[in-house]
């Protein structure tokens, strides 16, 4: 199956040398990544290395980084997983997790609850806010595009929900009870991981396992897809199975994602593409790795928050972005020589 | 297109359905949870309670010391601040050292300072934790079920929230004396402030960075009333936070300007509606002050200086009136 075109396979071409599989790195580095996460907190005087003072080790190691890790993973994975299936679905490079309005509607459904004073009851107000949001995003989508509908509807129809999803936010910023509130708000919007508990962890998880099932799925489907639509149905994979597959996992778990971290951006729009030269473009082969490749970035822009200088934290979403967006236009510049060539 | 390809359409709604239930009985639990510890079920906090002495150095307590406090909003820093013995407080939000926004600065800055991280609380291990209402949910939320007692306190609409919260935060440290003390005080204070009321209130707009002014009924509102001035654009009814045109101001001149500059030095579009030229000119034909912007910004005792300040204000308004109203000043428009 090369069904890609010229230019996409000379990339695959000059990667192809290093003919070594993709998890020799991305698993060790993985491991690192979590080891770090661990290892590195911070306080009102920096970073810290350690635990530190021997009688509260447990709980900082426990209930405060540990989570963290574990929702950096789940979160970057997601990111990574999802990006790198819509851009196989919608074979188009500009494809991210956000495009279809589940992120959207998982932020909106947050800041709702920002914007009732909700949130300032409990911390699980917020995400399960999210969770309404994301959800009630995707049966908007179902509901506009109809389950027989084509690609471009499908992207049409989420780029409409993206946009009503923003400025219902806005307005929610505008009438914000308080300005205080409408810092949250705002806040919540770049995204953060701090002080999330294994709370956090479990009312995401349940959301995206089943999300990641139903992209994985769709991986052979993704994989028939880059000969055609037609060729694909002819291979007995119909498009339009393969389509709500992505979309109702990616939904699924970006949705649960942003409900408990807010809206990270860039890393399911850089993953795969940092891996496509190396892994190949066959999308079913790029969806694990970009997964674990995903969790990493994201881990690794948490380390970098807490490494700063002393100060009121970065958010992550602006750190993700900073990572990225130069990595993005490196690839985008090598690509082009490479095109030349 | 399919009918298999309907059929999974099915499932994977059926999957988001699975989920919502999940998360919903995940959800229930966490709330049953919730609600059997909102009720001094002793069992609970109790525990929460033990974990934390075992973690504490047994020799490190007293039992007759006061609780040790620790606050990571700006606005409880001060409350705490006004309320706590110093030797109480082992650490406080780090805006409360600027003098910028805090009122307390110079107080503030004899501390260690934290950027509201848990894990920061955690190496300060204080018995108690004063926190805004509006104060990160997650960092509450983490610091509670490490069973540090957390004192949310709302932010101030009224000089009786004031009184609310000084004897909230009072009787969470141990220092009931204290927060009656300073009731007292405030009390007094507001007294005289009322002695003081003209018959002939000043009609004032109140103009912040970002052409906000002061809306009604809050904090601002009353301190105005309060110092003998009216409140020109709350009388004309404003949304919830109190925009101001510039073109309204120029419509209803007042007989007092008052302005709260927030940071006048650092650039941003805020303090550039302070600066419009259309508001220099009113300016220059009216009776202004300056109210520093942490002056508003919190519900504090020493909320109560800014009534002196716009008392003074007022006067200086008076006077103005009586030597030749500055309104036909401004009739007289130029050009």
């Amino acid at each position: 199956m090369s069904g890609a075109t010229s230019g996409t396979a000379s990339l695959g071409g000059t990667a192809r040398r290093l003919d070594v599989s993709p998890y020799v790195l991305l698993v060790p580095l993985l491991f690192a990544a979590c080891a770090l996460s661990l290892w590195i907190g911070r306080t009102s005087t920096g970073p810290m290395l350690g635990l530190g003072d021997a009688a509260i080790a447990g709980p900082v190691l426990l209930e405060i980084r540990l989570p963290r890790t574990l929702l950096a993973l789940l979160v970057g994975g997601t990111l990574g997983l999802s990006g790198a299936a819509l851009q196989g679905l919608l074979r188009n490079p500009l494809a991210e997790p956000g495009l279809l309005g589940a992120s959207s509607g998982a932020a909106l459904g947050a800041v709702l609850v920002f914007y009732f004073g909700l949130a300032a009851a409990d911390s699980l107000v917020l995400p399960l806010g999210g969770v309404a949001g994301s959800v009630a995003a995707l049966g908007l989508l179902y509901g506009l595009a109809g389950r027989r509908a084509d690609l471009v509807t499908i992207v049409l129809a989420g780029i409409a929900i993206n946009a009503f999803a923003a400025a219902l936010t806005s307005l929610a910023l505008n009438f914000a009870p308080s300005p205080y509130a409408a810092l949250e708000i705002l806040f919540w919007m770049l995204g953060s991981l701090a002080d999330r508990s294994i709370v956090h962890v479990l009312l995401a998880l349940p959301l995206m396992l089943p999300g990641w099932l139903l992209i994985g799925a769709a991986a052979r489907g993704l994989d028939a897809l880059t000969l055609g639509e037609d060729t694909a149905a002819s291979l007995g994979f119909p498009p339009a199975r393969t389509q709500w597959l992505v979309i109702g996992g990616t939904a699924l778990s970006v949705g649960a994602a942003v409900a408990v971290t807010g809206v990270i951006g860039f890393v399911g729009l850089v993953v795969p593409h940092m891996l496509r030269p190396w892994v190949g473009h066959h999308p079913r082969k790029l969806l694990v790795p970009c997964f674990l490749a995903g969790a990493a970035l994201t881990l690794f822009a948490d380390i970098a928050i807490r490494v700063m200088p002393p100060g009121p934290e970065l958010k992550l979403g602006v750190v993700t972005a900073l990572i990225g967006a130069p990595f993005f236009l490196q690839l985008i510049l090598r690509h082009g020589r490479e095109g030349d060539a | 297109m399919s009918p298999r390809g309907s059929a999974l359409a099915v499932l994977s709604a059926g999957v988001v359905a699975a989920a919502a239930i999940v998360a919903g009985t995940l959800f229930g639990g966490a709330l049953g949870a919730r609600s059997s510890a909102a009720e001094p079920t002793e069992d609970r906090a109790d525990s929460a309670v033990a974990r934390r002495d075992a973690r504490k150095s047994a020799s490190a307590r007293n039992g007759s010391a006061l609780p040790t406090v620790a606050s990571i909003n700006l606005c409880t820093d001060q409350l705490v601040l006004h309320v706590a013995d110093p030797s109480q407080i082992v650490t406080l939000s780090w805006l409360s050292a600027d003098p910028d926004e805090s009122t307390l600065a110079e107080a503030a800055a004899r501390y260690p300072l934290n950027y509201g991280s848990a894990e920061e609380i955690l190496r300060f291990d204080p018995d108690v934790v004063i926190a805004g209402s509006y104060t990160n949910a997650f960092t509450r939320t983490l610091l509670r079920s490490l069973g540090y007692t957390i004192v949310d306190v709302e932010p101030a609409h009224s000089l009786d929230d004031i009184e609310t919260h000084v004897r909230q935060v009072a009787g969470a440290i141990g220092r009931i004396e204290r927060g009656e003390e300073l009731v007292r005080e405030m009390r007094a204070r507001i007294a005289r402030h009322r002695q003081r009321l003209d018959s002939s209130p000043v009609a004032t707009v109140v103009v912040r960075p970002g052409g906000f002014t002061v809306e009604a009924p809050s904090l601002g509102h009353e301190l105005m009333t309060l110092a003998g001035l009216r409140n020109l654009p709350a009388e004309r009814g404003l949304d919830r936070w109190g925009s101001l045109s510039v073109e309204t101001l120029l419509h209803n001149p007042p007989e007092l300007l008052v302005f709260t500059a927030y940071r006048a030095g650092d650039p941003s579009l805020a303090n550039a509606v302070l600066a419009h030229p259309a508001l220099e000119r009113i300016a220059a034909r009216t009776v202004t002050a300056d109210v520093p912007a942490a002056m508003w910004s919190c519900g504090l005792p020493n909320s109560l200086d800014a009534v002196a300040l716009l008392e003074r204000a007022a006067d200086r308004a008076r006077s103005a009136r009586e030597h030749g109203s500055n309104r036909t000043v401004l009739a007289e428009s130029p050009r």
